[in-house]
């Protein structure tokens, strides 16, 4: 990490003002993250302090009606841990970018706490899904989805439905750990389909190291 | 056209058939003579018993059957003709005349100007006998073409009158039945008219009295229940004009209508969409939005409703931090379930696109 230990972060938006917003979140945020490069597009994310940042933030669309995959690609194909952070919440484009390997999917909907709790996450190759994201892989219904078991289908729905882990860990009669732990197992799962990704392998390494998954799950 | 007038015409056609059999067996055995008239007669009955096939199940010959069959009778009919000797054309011994025109009638019925054509073909062909044989003199020829030609009006007439009942029939057919599509639409119009003012009826069932009792002042607007009422009987209202917009997602612009009237009443509630729109039914859609209303309703000042839609069911719910005083239980194929935790309660409405 470039600046200690401080989480450093880029930010990529074609608007001013939700970049100072993101900063300013993220550098009042507890412990603060530190934002070392903005840009307008993904070139900040590659060139000067940016390209050194341990989470890109990233819109997806950058002054233009088409959502920037292919920048989000490159990005992670670099091994780069990118946050999506947009606009629009269809699912077919959420999904889309868990399949090419970013680490969450945040809607400008979603606010402070979940932006921080992604970014750290993602700092340490670990999944955050945000309740949007819970909504859009409970409704997934292409035919290359994971087999979800019951219960972790049900973490999806009550996690989309209350946007509080204490009220689905009640509703549920688990811990909020618990839920927490099946957000990832779900992700994990989401990470082994489809293209590779180095993010993707990364995710599932951690998973293994935090003992969430054993190797013989894989 | 119609089945009537298919039914009209096979009617023809076996009646047609039955007076041509009895001709020929009845009429021109008798005065069959030579082994070519013998073929030629056997040949004419064989065409019969096959064009019976189809005629007596009352459908017409097909088209490849009507042509060949045509050609053989023409065939068989200049076979017998040559074999009548000259002076006796058109007479009593030239037995294939007057029949093997019926014949060209049952296989053509269904097809007049091949019919007419075929007609003529078989009168052409005894002229150019008449001609070709024996020189006669004009008178003569004269004479016969005449017998020849009324007996071929007679055949052509025939054809002509079944044609045209066959129409009238069709027509008319066609007059009943557009009769009865007349009498079943205007039956259904009735149904939905009906079905209209039932539901309306029983959607404003909780508005009536309350406007009633809020013109009589037995209500008081101040009072917090009259004003929750008044919040559901306006979501409700709400909701029904929603009900009859076409959009096409109608279930989550019912659920935005009754968000949108709890925006107005002051209270933050976000609204999470996941899913692709899927067909469900107004019973149903009105089922899952009910509990909704009454959970909105409810709310103090926050809410959070989502509609999620899986491969095979629908959730609605709605989280908000109020009580509601009734929890009202799901209708029909709708499941609907409460749960309190702390200041907020939890509602849920399911509905299982397929039974299991």
């Amino acid at each position: 990490m470039a600046y200690g230990t401080a989480l450093t972060a880029v930010v990529v938006d074609d608007h001013p003002a939700v970049r100072a917003g993101v900063v300013h979140w993220l550098s009042s945020g507890t412990p603060p993250v530190t934002v070392v490069a903005e840009g307008e597009d993904v070139r900040a994310a590659w060139i000067g302090d940016g390209a050194q940042a341990d989470v890109v933030i990233l819109d997806l669309h950058l002054n233009s009606t088409t959502p920037a995959m292919g920048d989000l690609r490159r990005l992670t194909e670099a091994g780069r841990r990118v946050v999506v952070y947009s606009m629009r919440a269809d699912d077919e484009t959420v999904l889309q970018c868990l399949e090419l390997g970013a680490l969450s999917y945040l809607t400008k909907a979603e606010g402070a706490e979940h932006l921080l709790e992604a970014v750290r996450a993602a700092a340490a190759d670990r999944p955050y899904t945000p309740p949007s994201l819970a909504g859009a892989l409970a409704g997934d219904r292409s035919e290359r989805r994971p087999a979800l078991s019951a219960r972790e289908t049900e973490v999806l729905i009550e996690w989309f439905q209350s946007e509080s882990k204490d009220f689905v860990a009640h509703r549920l009669g688990i811990s909020p750990n618990t839920v927490n732990s099946h957000l990832e197992r779900i992700r994990v799962k989401y990470a082994q389909i489809g293209r590779e990704a180095p993010t993707k392998a990364a995710l599932v390494a951690r998973a293994i190291q935090d003992g969430l998954i054993g190797v013989s799950d894989l | 056209m119609g089945e009537t007038a298919d039914r009209v015409l096979g009617g023809c056609r076996i009646a047609l058939l039955v007076v041509t059999a009895v001709i020929q067996a009845g009429l021109s055995l008798p005065v069959v003579t030579g082994t070519a008239s013998r073929y030629a007669f056997a040949v004419l009955g064989a065409v019969l018993v096959v064009a019976a096939f189809w005629v007596l199940r009352g459908r017409p010959v097909p088209w490849p059957a009507a042509v060949t069959g045509g050609a053989v009778v023409l065939a068989a009919s200049a076979v017998a003709t040559w074999s009548v000797p000259p002076g006796e054309l058109f007479g009593d011994r030239h037995w294939v005349f007057g029949l093997a025109g019926w014949h060209l009638l049952i296989l053509l019925l269904d097809r007049p100007g091949a019919a007419v054509v075929a007609l003529g073909a078989q009168l052409a062909l005894t002229v150019v006998r008449l001609v070709t044989a024996a020189p006669t003199d004009r008178a003569e020829i004269g004479g016969v073409v005449i017998v020849g030609l009324s007996v071929i009006t007679f055949q052509i007439a025939t054809l002509a009158l079944v044609r045209v009942v066959n129409r009238r029939a069709g027509e008319a057919a066609e007059a009943s039945a557009e009769r009865d599509r007349l009498l079943h639409r205007k039956a259904l119009a009735e149904q939905q008219e009906a079905d209209q003012r039932n539901r309306f009826a029983g959607q404003l069932g909780a508005t009536l009295p309350l406007l009633a009792g809020l013109a009589d002042r037995t209500l008081d607007p101040r009072d917090e229940v009259v004003r929750r009422r008044c919040a559901f009987a306006a979501t409700q209202l709400r909701r029904l004009f929603a009900e009859n917009d076409d959009v096409p997602d109608p279930l989550v612009h019912e659920v935005s209508a009754c968000v949108d009237l709890a925006e107005r009443r002051g209270l933050t509630v976000t609204l999470a969409v996941s899913g692709e729109a899927v067909p469900v039914p107004t019973a149903v859609r009105r089922a899952l939005t009910t509990p909704l209303m009454t959970a909105l309703v409810a709310a103090r000042s926050q809410a959070r409703v989502s509609v999620l839609r899986t491969g095979d069911e629908i959730r609605v719910a709605a989280i908000t931090d109020g009580e509601p005083e009734t929890r009202p239980n799901g209708s029909g194929a709708v499941d609907v379930e409460w749960h309190a935790l702390g200041e907020r309660s939890w509602m849920e409405a399911k509905w299982r696109t397929e039974p299991r």
